[in-house]
């Protein structure tokens, strides 16, 4: 009950700071809605999408919510409306809840467009920024699976179910798991909500339960900074094989460090960039295809030069 | 001063009773965790190895804990607790980076030497205590509800922490406060272990063994008989909330060292953890009852829980629900306790 009322205050508090700077109208206002504030992953997608938008002369207005849920988001995405920019680009924190009040902004005359994460309901975006996460939890799998040998026991640290993206990749690494691997021993999922202190208990814990575990994947940075910190009160650094999604700044360091293998990695400054160059062409009343990938990169240990390119910095913050 | 005394709980045999079987009541659950665990895998439960990385994995919540427990036996409740951790650790992880030059030999380290993480540490301390006060002024002098004013500097100190970071975690930590503090042992302990005892041991001595502790007691069961009684009230809730700013900066500290960054979007989920430790302790939300020493079984209970969940294999789920119960139960008893008194 508390927490409930703790992120809707401070939802709403934060909406009405962020909705307050937005009233621009001119003929190349633009909106990015991000999935949460204070994420290193949104951090640089703004970055991004701000510098191409200074590039393209596009003025833009970034907004978020302190948490990375539909409720949070919604009152940030009807100010969004309340300004009625030319362009908007999304990302909705979740599939179903935010198709109304995404159709009755496109309802307005604000072109809308989705980026990172997707809705059900496409037929009111003018194009989609999609990241394919069950094939990055795919390639996590096969990228631990090499590290061990196609062999032994592994664990996945993740979100509790209901984070679509997290899920996906989850669903990806078992599916693949499945499909290839049949000597792997997937011992399931294990649970953490951005919280690296449980991450650590559950890598300790396994250990305790599987000295033999060979390796772990984590679906997040907060995971995966957890995981390394586990391993490492466990003294199986090096031993256990880890992969992890993302790329921010401790997770390279730990990869460079040897604490870590392997990185999956995507490109959010990219993605913010892409979103505004297609924002431009909207707005110009060109035509856009209406779905583009955004890129995933696997990172192994021999690559730091490409975790250094990858790495999530927010240089504009 | 001698009318001090006088608004000492005095306790009859009957409550003296209850207290010692509502008060344990937690301990012999705690007790009973451990029985089950090791009679069903003595092996893995047992070794040295995983009752190590349980006290290595209670630390830092154990300080944020025993600083919850000042602020909720004044029936007071603090939710900055995560945040303050979070801008203290940004702070000083910083001013840390700032000060020091050359790289560690490991990436996302640095060669600072323990001057510099001496100034880190006091910084953090500084920061804490600083944001502690800010909660004791606000509800001890303008008399807003602790849970607004706290809910409040909990945004504040977050969205502090994320304009000074950019909401980036800060990218390098001193090498020697990570592979000795983070890692490191003192005479075989863990180094946050014996920080997390050290901490506890003064703070159940200061809580209950002074004349400051019992102030605070009396403050929390009848803040206007201890007005009245000449106890400085005003001044004692906003050190309360100072201490509780403090233990945050003292966790801010211990969390850098421990996962070598400042992991600013990890601690969200603290404060909920923390009440309910103290809550599962026997510290009354009401006020004027509590124990550090329940705290720190308090803490033990979801740690013991999650691990002895995982090492059987029990799906991550029933873990949520266990926990969900428990708090449950421990409250239920807390209000059982309290008609007990009132009929006797």
């Amino acid at each position: 009950m508390t927490k409930t009322i703790v992120s809707v205050t401070v939802g709403l508090v934060l909406t009405s700071l962020s909705a307050s700077g937005a009233f621009a109208q001119e003929a190349n206002s633009v909106a990015l809605v991000l999935g949460s504030s204070g994420s290193p992953f949104y951090q640089a997608m703004q970055c991004g999408a701000q510098a191409r938008a200074k590039e393209l002369g596009l003025s833009l207005t970034v907004s978020a919510a302190d948490q990375f849920a539909a409720d949070a988001q919604i009152p940030v995405v009807n100010a969004v409306t309340a300004s009625a920019p030319k362009v908007a680009a999304i990302v909705p924190t979740d599939m179903q809840a935010l198709i109304p009040p995404m159709r009755e902004l496109a309802g307005r005359g604000t072109q809308v467009i989705t980026v990172d994460q997707t809705i059900s309901d496409p037929s009111i975006l003018k194009t989609q920024i999609l990241t394919d996460n069950k094939a990055g939890g795919g390639m996590a799998a096969d990228a631990l699976a090499a590290l061990i040998g196609k062999k032994g026991k592994v664990l996945v640290i993740t979100q509790p179910p209901g984070s679509l993206a997290q899920d996906a990749r989850e669903a990806g690494f078992a599916a693949t798991l499945a499909e290839k691997y049949p000597d792997i021993q997937y011992l399931g999922p294990q649970y953490q909500s951005n919280d690296p202190q449980r991450a650590a208990e559950i890598i300790t814990s396994t250990l305790s339960a599987h000295p033999d575990l060979a390796g772990v994947f984590s679906t997040n940075d907060q995971g995966a900074i957890g995981a390394i910190t586990g391993l490492r009160q466990a003294g199986a650094v090096g031993k256990v094989k880890m992969v992890a999604y993302d790329a921010a700044s401790a997770e390279v360091a730990a990869l460079k460090n040897g604490e870590l293998q392997g990185l999956i990695a995507q490109s959010p400054s990219q993605q913010g960039a892409v979103a505004m160059d297609i924002a431009a062409k909207l707005i110009a009343g060109e035509a856009v295809k209406p779905v583009t990938m955004a890129e995933i990169v696997a990172i192994g240990a021999d690559q730091p030069e490409l975790a250094d390119k990858y790495e999530y910095v927010a240089g504009c913050m | 001063m001698s009318n001090e005394l006088a608004i000492a709980p005095v306790e009859s045999t009957e409550d003296r009773l209850l207290r010692l079987v509502a008060g344990g009541w937690i301990f012999l659950l705690l007790l009973a965790l451990v029985a089950i665990f090791l009679v069903l895998r003595p092996a893995q439960f047992g070794s040295a190895y995983n009752v190590q990385q349980l006290f290595i994995n209670a630390a830092i919540l154990l300080v944020l804990a025993v600083g919850q427990t000042y602020v909720v036996i004044t029936s007071g409740i603090d939710l900055s607790v995560g945040s303050v951790l979070v801008f203290a650790s940004v702070v000083s992880a910083k001013l840390m980076l700032f000060l020091s030059g050359a790289g560690g030999t490991t990436y996302g380290t640095t060669a600072a030497g323990w001057d510099i993480i001496a100034i880190g540490t006091v910084a953090a301390l500084l920061v804490g205590v600083a944001w502690g006060t800010f909660n004791g002024i606000l509800i001890a002098v303008t008399k807003i509800p602790p849970l607004i004013v706290t809910l409040g500097t909990m945004g504040m100190a977050l969205g502090g922490a994320q304009i000074l970071s950019g909401g980036v975690d800060v990218r390098a930590m001193p090498e020697l406060l990570v592979t000795h503090v983070g890692s490191g042992r003192i005479l075989g302990i863990p180094t946050l272990v014996v920080i997390a005892t050290v901490t506890a041991v003064i703070a159940g001595i200061v809580l209950h063994m002074t004349r400051f502790g019992m102030h605070i007691f009396a403050v929390g069961s009848n803040a206007e008989a201890s007005r009245r009684s000449g106890i400085p009230t005003t001044a004692r809730l906003i050190q309360v909330y100072a201490i509780s700013g403090l233990m945050a900066g003292i966790a801010a500290v211990m969390s850098n060292a421990r996962f070598s960054t400042t992991t600013i979007n990890g601690h969200a989920m603290d404060n909920l953890a923390t009440i309910s430790a103290v809550v599962l302790g026997g510290t009354s939300l009401f006020g004027g009852v509590g124990s550090v020493f329940g705290t720190v079984v308090g803490v033990f209970i979801p740690i013991i829980l999650l691990n002895g969940f995982v090492i059987l294999g029990i799906p991550p789920f029933w873990q949520t629900v266990a926990m969900g119960a428990v708090l449950i139960l421990a409250v239920w008893i807390d209000q059982l306790k309290r008609r007990l008194r009132k009929r006797g």
